[in-house]
């Protein structure tokens, strides 16, 4: 018996299928976000499926999450990626005390008490300085994979100083950069530092060790790095760190099905 | 009296209108259906869910006709007193005289969310220099230029120091375009030296006797101004019989958020508990009427707790709200989210504090004023909102920043701090514009996380 998680996130779309009465991975994957999101979600879920020799009628629950959780319409239940995290990361590193989400549109900072329950948490969706944004509007401006930054990063000798708080200005601020011969390894460097001054300055003195990253943006080579500077404490890349909110949302779908009542939304 | 309470939408009330007509429904001059509001340009009525009772419908025509009643006032003669910046004392000495209506100017930052922005007002601010950098309130500037909402007062008062910075600016702005201010000084609040003679103030706090001393004699000045514009006296008897009503409101309004915080099921909205509480302030441009308003919700809620009905689910988490919203429509967010709301701290709470009746009335008024959570430390604030979150049992905070206010600016930081450290409970943040539209889906993942948040600590 298996059930599932879906993160409807505003870039990728993430599934989980966990076992039920051991609570094991059995296969995660991700595809890009599109319009047609459930269709998508369940696209990949098939595949998932498909591929372990499982069928729709295995699946015996299904709890959504992420920004498009809401039109996941095939799950029993939707829970905020708030709780959705907290129950992933507990999960894979119980000794968690803060999470920190980089998606593609917000960030988040979550303080997680025993057990793993949320505390406390810190959103921002307001700015997209503090995003994966930032990073898409980057690779675009200098004609480069998104999944290429990190090397890029890695090559950089004097990372760049990003001076502005506006993912619009700092573009202006980029191309000014680049007429000055500003090698496009060190913006990149200089953009991943300032994303993270942008999280660290959200978290304030909240973060308390240890403090686990997850999010797609965690993918990104050297992010974690740029993490630790700008909040002088160790950061720890969650396992698989774009799937720990479907993985959450797997396990909050196990507990539904094994009689304990998941938040009710 | 109803059977089931419920939250519905303005199509519902349609049926619910005729329903209790039928039923034999008797309604103030005012009175009528939602529905005519909406015709009137009121078109975010059509995006709420409103209380089903007949007392919250008189509550929300009340609310809705205050410039046909202001109006009025002008037609017949009283004296119109605009109270700018002011959160509940000039409008009782104002209503302490006989012909004269006291309304709040500062009111008009909903109409942009109430009109849903049609009304223009905060593009006329926005001509004149006041953008979105000040809070929603400049939407008074775009009033008092196009006269199309309230009639232009006989008489403005502001109360200016330990206040708002963009509102003194809206306010000065107003005043340079012929809209000449009486200022009234309110001095920051500050603990009494160890020596210094001091006075107790209502919501517990204290202050230097000479800060009384000194809005005693501002308020004195405004008396005397209130006098010079009617003809009366503002005689010591009119003043305590004038704080005698306002405390009549503000022993209802208390006596209606005690039932609505504790009762275990939730017997009046969000919505509706943020328009009877914003009563207290200004009376909704005529305080007997408010008192009868009001009395008559207390009725409902007493009837719906007594027969044990809410308008939301038992479990519902509980949450103190901090500041008003500039978009009503959030008050809604919060209970669809599985929220209610536990104690509010909608920047007024001195004004829901009783006025001392056994002390002279200026007197009275002086301490009343300066017990404004406005004119003294976030962290003064903060620890009356902790009182109110352990007495009201709440298992959450919002902090509701408006966009734009100069208070909000760092108090939210200083009140959640001070509330996590005090209570252990969590606190969000989020700033509310007129219109949410566009952000609702990640106002109501924070909403919905908050109340997920609340209802796992239940279980640990």
């Amino acid at each position: 018996m298996i059930c599932a998680g879906i993160d409807a996130g505003s870039r990728a779309i993430k599934v989980v299928l966990l076992r039920v009465d051991n609570l094991q991975i059995v296969a995660a994957g991700a595809v890009d976000q599109g319009v047609e999101q459930e269709a998508l979600a369940l696209q990949l879920l098939e595949r998932l499926l498909g591929e372990n020799d499982f069928h729709r009628v295995d699946v015996r629950a299904v709890v959504a999450t992420g920004y498009g959780r809401k039109l996941i319409r095939a799950a029993d239940q939707a829970i905020t990626e708030i709780t959705c995290q907290a129950w992933g990361v507990h999960h894979r590193l119980p000794q968690a005390r803060t999470i920190i989400d980089i998606g593609g549109q917000d960030s988040k900072l979550v303080h997680l008490g025993a057990g793993g329950t949320v505390k406390d948490f810190i959103m921002n969706d307001r700015c997209a300085a503090g995003t994966g944004r930032f990073l898409e509007v980057l690779a675009t401006r200098l004609g480069v994979r998104l999944g290429s930054l990190g090397e890029m990063a890695g090559k950089s000798r004097q990372p760049a100083i990003i001076s502005n708080m506006c993912v619009v200005f700092a573009e202006t601020e980029i191309v000014g950069l680049l007429a000055s011969g500003t090698t496009p390894e060190d913006i990149v460097a200089g953009v991943q530092a300032s994303i993270a001054s942008r999280v660290a300055a959200m978290a304030g003195r909240s973060a308390v060790v240890p403090i686990i990253f997850t999010g797609g943006v965690a993918l990104v080579p050297g992010m974690d790095a740029a993490l630790e500077a700008a909040l002088g404490k160790p950061v720890t890349l969650a396992p698989e760190p774009q799937t720990t909110g479907a993985l959450g949302a797997a396990i909050l779908a196990a507990r539904r099905l094994d009689g304990q009542k998941t938040p009710a939304v | 009296m109803n059977r089931t309470a419920r939250r519905i939408t303005l199509n519902e009330w349609d049926r619910r209108y005729a329903e209790l007509c039928a039923a034999g429904l008797r309604e103030p001059d005012y009175g009528g259906p939602l529905r005519r509001h909406v015709d009137d340009g009121d078109l975010r009525l059509l995006k709420l869910r409103m209380d089903d009772s007949a007392a919250s419908l008189r509550l929300w025509n009340f609310l809705l006709t205050e410039e046909e009643r202001l109006h009025r006032a002008r037609a017949e003669g009283k004296r119109i007193v605009g109270v700018m910046k002011d959160l509940g004392t000039v409008p009782v000495m104002a209503y302490a005289l006989p012909e004269c209506v006291a309304f709040y100017p500062d009111g008009a930052w909903w109409i942009p969310c109430v009109m849903e922005r049609s009304a223009g007002l905060l593009d006329v601010a926005d001509s004149l220099g006041i953008d979105d950098s000040f809070c929603p309130v400049r939407a008074m500037l775009g009033a008092f230029v196009n006269e199309a909402h309230f009639p232009i007062p006989e008489m403005l008062t502001c109360s200016v120091g330990a206040t708002c910075d963009d509102v003194s600016a809206i306010a000065q702005r107003i005043e340079a375009l012929g809209f000449p201010i009486l200022w009234w000084e309110i001095p920051h609040r500050r603990r009494p030296d160890p020596e210094e003679a001091a006075v107790e103030l209502p919501g517990e706090f204290r202050a230097p006797q000479s800060q009384v001393a000194l809005v005693r004699s501002e308020l004195q000045r405004v008396g005397r101004a209130l006098e010079a514009l009617t003809g009366q006296r503002l005689t010591q008897r009119r003043l305590s019989a004038g704080i005698a009503r306002a405390n009549r409101v503000r022993r209802c309004l208390a006596e209606i958020r005690r039932l609505a915080f504790t009762a275990s099921a939730c017997p009046l909205p969000a919505l509706e508990m943020l328009i009877a509480e914003m009563l207290a302030i200004h009376f909704c441009s005529d305080q007997q009427e408010a008192i009868c308003v009001l009395e008559e919700l207390l009725e409902e809620v007493r009837h719906r707790v007594d027969a044990g009905t809410g308008v939301l689910p038992t479990d519902a988490a509980g949450v103190f709200w901090v500041n008003p919203v500039a978009d009503l429509r959030v008050m809604n967010l919060l209970e669809d989210a599985g929220g209610r709301v536990c104690g509010t701290d909608y920047l007024f709470c001195h004004a829901l504090d009783p006025i001392p009746e056994d002390l002279p009335p200026m007197e009275a008024l002086a301490r009343t004023a300066l017990a404004d959570p406005m004119v003294g430390s976030s962290a003064d604030r903060a620890g009356r909102i902790c009182e109110d979150v352990r007495r009201f049992g709440a298992e959450a905070v919002v902090i509701s920043h408006v966009p734009g206010a100069s208070h909000c600016a760092m108090e939210g930081a200083v009140i959640g701090e001070i509330v996590r450290t005090r209570l252990g409970i969590p606190v969000l943040e989020i700033e509310v514009p007129p219109i949410t539209d566009s952000m609702e889906p990640t106002l109501r993942t924070r909403l919905e996380a908050l109340v997920e948040t609340v209802v796992n600590r239940r279980r640990r």
